[in-house]
């Protein structure tokens, strides 16, 4: 039986520039909607990647991406693998960090010969989802990524592995501490260099600066005299920390800078955005003049590179199921190489 | 301006300045550092009508507190919402003075009830004690004046 795998990065990322056109200002909102995206680095780490290796254990050799797919895009996604004849579709949507074995997954779907069956945890649905022929084109029709078809819901596979969602800034920050500890198999990007302690390359620490474990320090980011990183801190690639600001139990995304002598203390920052973990308020750094982003030139910001490659391709000859050209999307799908 | 009365005590609660054009704000921010020179009582800045805070509230945030720890007035600060408090937690002055999110909620905050009357008992205590002083003072005096 043919089977495919289709990845969603869900929310308003494309492959090209993420959230680059984030409005600023959200001081005003106490619950703002998640300010980062799922591909943002977690300890150097790129989620999408751990589920491309897990699908590549099946036996796959390519998958589809999406991004920004609303249950619109999705739905003619989806109506589209089934018309090219598609016969099982794993679907990802990229929301969770999950240690799953999706060859159990599969092995769960045909013994019990669901036409849906989604993945759960102890907290609900994880995004994972593999879909026969009959039940794509059915859902198809009227796909809901928060309302899966009933079938799923009566023979859901349950997980009982490692998962945390990337999307909720709280369970993003308890992955860092699990891939800090050790409780989980993500492992941070970078030469351990004390127990507990992570740096990527070209990072950049001031002797009086001091570094608490468990903490990871992404590649190329400075920490100026008489800061404090840690512990269970994760300061992304390509960040600022300057003179005598502590990050504590905090994660900064990559490309933030935060001015001098702050206290970062459970909270998410992605340049200028604030989000505190245990309250779930959001501040404006950059209007107070205590953050903002780093533009850099050639910026890594993009974890994943659209650009046409040897693992990557785009456009109509690169499209076995014609879906680029058919789809109304306004991304385009990318066919990755495993 | 005004005041508020809690267990006795007199809280006067100073406006943070909002106004949309720089010369008001440039007035609030003089009245507000004015009143704070000259208050007696326990001060209330009230930051609440801030949707966001620049650089420059921070700094005068920084000034307010500036301002009462010469005179060793006690001060809260009422931030309006989470992000507004967030800010202060982030840039320490949380750490140097309490952060309410409105109000009532400092009136009703016991730890800042009790220090008010902790504030008080200590004011009468020095009250009673100078008028002690003063008896002993003048039965000194009178005793000298005697002798």
């Amino acid at each position: 039986m043919e089977l495919g795998a289709f990845v969603m990065v869900p929310g308003g990322d494309d492959f090209t520039g993420i959230r680059e056109a984030q409005p600023h200002g959200l001081a005003a909102f106490e619950n703002p909607r998640a300010p980062y995206s799922s591909r943002m680095p977690i300890l150097g780490n790129d989620v999408l990647r751990s589920w491309m290796d897990r699908v590549r254990k099946l036996g796959m050799q390519s998958l589809w991406l999406a991004s920004g797919a609303g249950a619109g895009a999705a739905t003619s996604a989806l109506a589209e693998f089934a018309r090219q004849g598609i016969e099982r579709l794993l679907v990802i949507e990229l929301k969770s960090y999950a240690e799953m074995d999706l060859a159990d997954l599969l092995r769960f779907h045909c013994e019990r010969r669901n036409p849906v069956t989604e993945a759960q945890d102890a907290g609900g649905q994880l995004g994972v989802r593999l879909l026969d022929r009959p039940a794509l084109r059915a859902t198809a029709e009227k796909y809901e990524s928060c309302c899966p078809p009933t079938e799923s819901v009566r023979n859901p596979y349950q997980f009982s592995g490692y998962a945390k969602r990337i999307l909720s800034a709280r369970e993003r920050q308890e992955l860092v501490g699990d891939g800090l500890t050790g409780a989980c198999a993500m492992r941070p990007l970078g030469t351990q260099i004390r127990e507990q302690v992570w740096i990527g390359e070209g990072v950049k620490v001031a002797t009086s600066a001091r570094v608490i474990g468990p903490t990871y320090i992404g590649a190329d980011t400075i920490v100026r005299a008489g800061a404090t990183i840690g512990p269970f801190a994760s300061v992304e690639r390509d960040c600022v920390v300057d003179c005598g600001t502590t990050v504590e139990r905090s994660t900064a995304l990559p490309d933030t800078y935060l001015a001098a002598g702050l206290l970062i203390r459970n909270g998410l920052v992605d340049g200028g955005h604030l989000e505190h973990l245990g309250w779930g308020a959001a501040a404006d750094l950059e209007s107070a003049g205590l953050g903002s982003r780093i533009s850099r030139r050639g910026s890594r910001r993009q974890p994943f590179s659209p650009a046409p490659t040897d693992d990557c391709s785009r456009g109509e000859n690169a499209l076995p199921w014609n879906l680029a050209s058919s789809s109304a999307v306004a991304q385009p799908w990318l066919q990755v190489q495993l | 301006m005004k005041d508020r009365a809690m267990n006795g005590a007199a809280w006067r609660i100073l406006p943070f300045p909002s106004a949309s054009s720089s010369a008001s704000r440039r007035a609030q921010r003089k009245d507000l550092l004015s009143a704070l020179r000259v208050s007696e009582s326990p001060v209330i800045v009230d930051f609440s009508e801030c949707r966001s805070l620049t650089f420059e509230d921070i700094d005068l945030l920084l000034e307010c507190l500036g301002q009462a720890a010469g005179r060793d007035t006690q001060v809260v600060f009422v931030a309006g919402s989470n992000a507004n408090r967030l800010l202060l937690e982030v840039t320490r002055i949380s750490s140097l003075a309490p952060v309410f999110i409105s109000v009532e909620e400092v009136l009703a905050h016991p730890q800042v009830a009790a220090r008010c009357d902790a504030a008080d008992r200590a004011c009468e205590d020095r009250a009673c004690e100078d008028r002690a002083n003063d008896h002993q003072g003048a039965s000194q005096s009178q005793t000298l004046w005697s002798a």
